[in-house]
């Protein structure tokens, strides 16, 4: 039998959006197992995100965090480090910010806002540094350190919310608002989408030049393909180590920070719905490559807000989405047995 | 094709025509081969020739796209590998297949487990059947002993056991020698020879002559997808195996004798008493020293696990030593990293190349010009790659050294392993070393290839390059040596001119760690 054989672009092309078709089509099976209306359910799960302005501007803003915290993790990866510590560096980016953005209320217009998410990025930075000096100091599994770090941050940021920054007169525990002059702009023709879309987007291209067309991101990527190798052609692997764990910290506290300033106005203590662990299944699906992580960023957010459209309109619940993304990591991790050619 | 092939009526085993193609690549074209009851039958080849892919159709991996398979004159066609050992073939891979955790008699009869009340594994049965087949081989083997604690003999052998199983009448050996220490090849042979007395038919790849014609009785040569000759072992040499195998006259590279460098120069690279210990304290470079004049071959022979790969590293500034110095042209380098050393011209050509020479996942592109990218200007000033000037520089290298099949954007991974060698050393020489250290050079790479990896070596040599040549091939020591010196458990026991050195006396110092008188 001879297998299949198609031209490497093409191939490239279907193994990407392959499963992803297929898990439309199995789901629609199992809606149309489930549902009275099964059509609207659909319709509503894939085009309500842009049956009005507002939806859109609200897909937009799913997206963002996603798109910084796959970018996030594609860097530290391709340095050979599993950091999973993105949903920590996102609480701790969010709160610095926050509390930045609160003393700098009457900073001049810009110097407010660039402080509040320079601080974000920078107290991210450090907690992507802590565990990446572990690993490289003290050979500390960094899939452990990054997981537990996740709770430290969670936890110190419930305190911080629920005490010094808490504001008394909201419900909830939720911080004091920032004033607008630290705000972060809305896209100007798409009322209510943040700037930090348009941060995002141009930042995807920025890590794929530093990963993919300089000499750090060669050495960098070395270090993380093969660690014995760089030692042996002279590359500091430990320093591209700490630095990719820095940058990966920064850009996810960066998420957090442009949350903050462009979306919620305030820091609210569950306002991430798993987005550290959902931009790990972006990154992965975009098979670490950052034009790629743009695509699955906007595939989640488009699912994620369309399911809430779904529930809404018809009787499928939301949770179907959790069903769906399942699936679709299954099939985008399995692989059709190649036919090995030996030697 | 050749009308030497020597068909024989009643062969065991027999092929008839067998073609294979894989997306554009015609890996076998109109094989002949057979293959008798009693006979060790030789293939061999260069990398890429076709002889695993031949070895995986018999053993029912692989379906022919043409041609046919007899066994006792019927034709057969084997859907997969369990067919064909229910046929009687049997087949030892080059890298094994056993389960680490488990027990001899738990591999043995892994898929065929005896059961007891159809539910459970009758281990008293197992054990008992194991400890037959043991015996009835005469090997040196447990049956409750747990597979991951075996030397790689031992592992090989059971993997022979498996292979035979009860009742395989073709053994299929893969390249059985390539991971084996020359006394293991020993026993090995031993052990095809007796199974040849059983009246087995054994099919042997390999492409060390010096093996193919020790053990077999006809030798078949396989180049480019077909079959080149079948020839008595009687009737032939190593040079004409060769000359079939590469397509043609063989001229293996050979040290000149070099004039004696002149007193006062400071040596390329010399070690003073070297002592290197593992975690445990045991001294893994016990007291070793030595100096290599420039333009001067050291060759350092021994038996493998004797600190030669301690040594290529604490060389190349990747293990810290205890005691001792390292010295390049007079400077004091023991306190360098990698980095340093190689910024004042060391060159590194590791004994494994997946794991230490390159990095497999990335281009040929981007492994050959690691570190050069400053010196060759592969890169501005802000470090952003010029992808134009690093694929030109990495064509260049390609064609310089005759990367077969390789373009810049090719990962690596996916060339043999004597075209990912050749990158290696692209990278290396490109240092313009003044030492070199080399370590294993032409390990699991075919004649060609080997020849090519030698002139390199030896025409560094030339350019005044300081050579410490690691190898546990005796042939390749002395082919290409000024001086010859033996590890053994960590020490450099004695070190001969070649011209003073046999083989022999070598062997002897390998084997003892002693000076032969």
């Amino acid at each position: 039998m001879r297998p299949l054989v198609l031209p490497p672009r093409l191939a490239a092309a279907v193994s990407l959006l392959g499963p992803a078709v297929a898990v439309l089509v199995g789901g629609f099976v199992l809606v149309l197992a489930i549902s009275d209306d099964p059509l609207l359910a659909y319709k509503d799960l894939l085009f309500a995100n842009f049956y009005s302005v507002a939806n859109f501007a609200l897909f937009v803003n799913r997206t963002t965090p996603l798109l910084f915290i796959g970018l996030s993790v594609i860097l530290s990866f391709r340095a050979g480090v599993f950091n999973v510590g993105g949903e920590g560096q996102l609480y701790l980016g969010a709160i610095a910010a926050t509390a930045a953005g609160l003393a700098c209320a009457r900073a001049p217009q810009p110097l407010g806002l660039i402080a509040a998410a320079a601080a974000g990025a920078v107290v991210g930075a450090i907690y992507g540094f802590i565990p990446g000096q572990l690993k490289v100091k003290l050979g500390v599994n960094e899939v452990v350190s990054t997981l537990m770090l996740n709770f430290v941050a969670m936890l110190l940021t419930q305190y911080l919310v629920t005490h010094p920054l808490r504001d008394p007169t909201a419900y909830g525990a939720v911080s004091f608002m920032l004033a607008p002059s630290v705000w972060l702009p809305e896209i100007p023709c798409l009322p209510g989408a943040t700037d930090g879309a348009l941060i995002a987007l141009a930042l995807a291209p920025l890590v794929w030049l530093a990963l993919y067309r300089t000499t750090w991101g060669a050495d960098l990527r070395a270090a993380g393909a093969n660690p014995r190798f760089a030692e042996a052609v002279g590359i500091d692997a430990d320093r591209r180590v700490l630095e990719a764990m820095a940058l990966s910290g920064a850009v996810a506290g960066l998420a957090g920070a442009l949350y903050v300033l462009g979306i919620g106005h305030r820091f609210e203590q569950n306002f991430s719905p798993g987005f550290g662990l959902i931009g790990l299944t972006v990154a992965l699906l975009a098979r670490l490559n950052p034009f790629g992580a743009i695509l699955t960023a906007a595939f989640y957010a488009l699912v994620l807000n369309g399911a809430a459209y779904m529930q809404i309109d018809t009787d499928v619940p939301r949770s179907l989405v959790g069903l769906l993304t399942g699936f679709l990591v299954l099939f985008m991790t399995a692989r059709g047995r190649a036919a090995a050619a030996p030697a | 094709m050749s009308g030497r092939a020597t068909a024989a009526a009643g062969a065991l085993l027999a092929l008839r025509g067998v073609s294979k193609r894989f997306g554009d690549k015609q890996a076998l074209s109109g094989v002949d081969l057979d293959v008798r009851g009693g006979e060790v039958h030789v293939v061999c080849g260069e990398n890429g020739a076709g002889k695993s892919t031949l070895m995986h159709i018999i053993g029912g991996i692989l379906q022919p796209d043409a041609g046919e398979l007899l066994i006792d004159d019927v034709a057969v066609k084997f859907a997969d590998p369990v067919a064909a050992s229910r046929a009687g073939v049997g087949m030892v891979h080059q890298h094994f297949r056993l389960v680490a955790s488990m027990t001899v008699a738990e591999n043995l009869y892994l898929n065929r487990q005896p059961k007891r009340f159809g539910l459970f594994s009758d281990r008293a049965a197992m054990r008992r059947g194991a400890a037959d087949l043991i015996a009835g081989y005469g090997f040196d083997l447990e049956p409750d002993a747990v597979v991951g604690g075996l030397s790689v003999g031992q592992r090989q052998r059971v993997e022979i056991l498996k292979a035979l199983g009860f009742d395989a009448r073709i053994l299929i050996l893969d390249e059985p020698t390539a991971v084996l220490t020359p006394g293991e090849v020993g026993q090995l042979l031993d052990v095809v020879r007796d199974l040849r007395a059983k009246g087995r038919a054994i099919l042997f790849i390999t492409h060390k002559l010096k093996e193919a014609l020790e053990i077999s009785d006809r030798v078949t040569v396989l180049r480019h997808g077909r079959r080149i000759s079948t020839l008595p072992t009687a009737e032939l040499s190593e040079r004409a195996i060769a000359i079939d195998m590469v397509g043609r006259e063989m001229s293996p590279a050979k040290r000149e004798a070099q004039p004696q460098g002149e007193a006062g120069v400071a040596p390329a690279l010399e070690a003073r008493h070297v002592v290197a210990t593992d975690a445990r304290g045991r001294r893994l470079l016990d007291d070793v020293s030595f100096a290599i004049r420039p333009g001067e071959i050291l060759g350092v022979a021994g038996v493998d696990g004797n600190g030669q790969t301690e040594l290529s590293e604490a060389a190349a500034g990747l293990r810290t030593i205890q005691a001792g110095a390292f010295a390049m042209a007079g400077r004091d380098v023991t306190r360098l990293d990698v980095r340093a050393r190689r910024r004042l011209g060391l060159g590194f050509i590791p004994e494994d190349r997946l794991d230490r020479g390159v990095s497999a996942d990335m281009s040929v592109a981007e492994n050959v010009s690691v570190g050069a990218y400053a010196r060759r200007r592969l890169a501005n000033g802000a470090g952003l790659v010029s992808v134009a000037a690093r694929d030109a520089y990495a064509a260049e290298k390609i064609r310089e050294f005759d990367v077969r099949g390789a373009k810049p954007s090719t990962p690596i991974g996916a060339l043999s392993g004597g075209n990912i060698q050749k990158v290696v050393i692209a990278r290396e020489l490109d240092l313009r070393p003044v030492a070199l250290v080399v370590a294993q050079p032409t390990r699991g790479l075919d004649v060609g290839a080997a020849e090519f990896v030698h002139r390199q070596i030896l025409s560094a040599a030339e350019r005044g390059c300081g050579v410490l040549l690691i190898s546990s091939e005796l042939t390749e020591i002395f082919a290409l040596s000024d001086r010859i010196a033996v590890m053994f458990q960590g020490c450099l026991v004695g070190t001969l001119e070649r011209a003073a050195a046999t083989e022999e006396a070598v062997g002897l110092m390998m084997g003892a760690g002693t000076r032969a008188a």
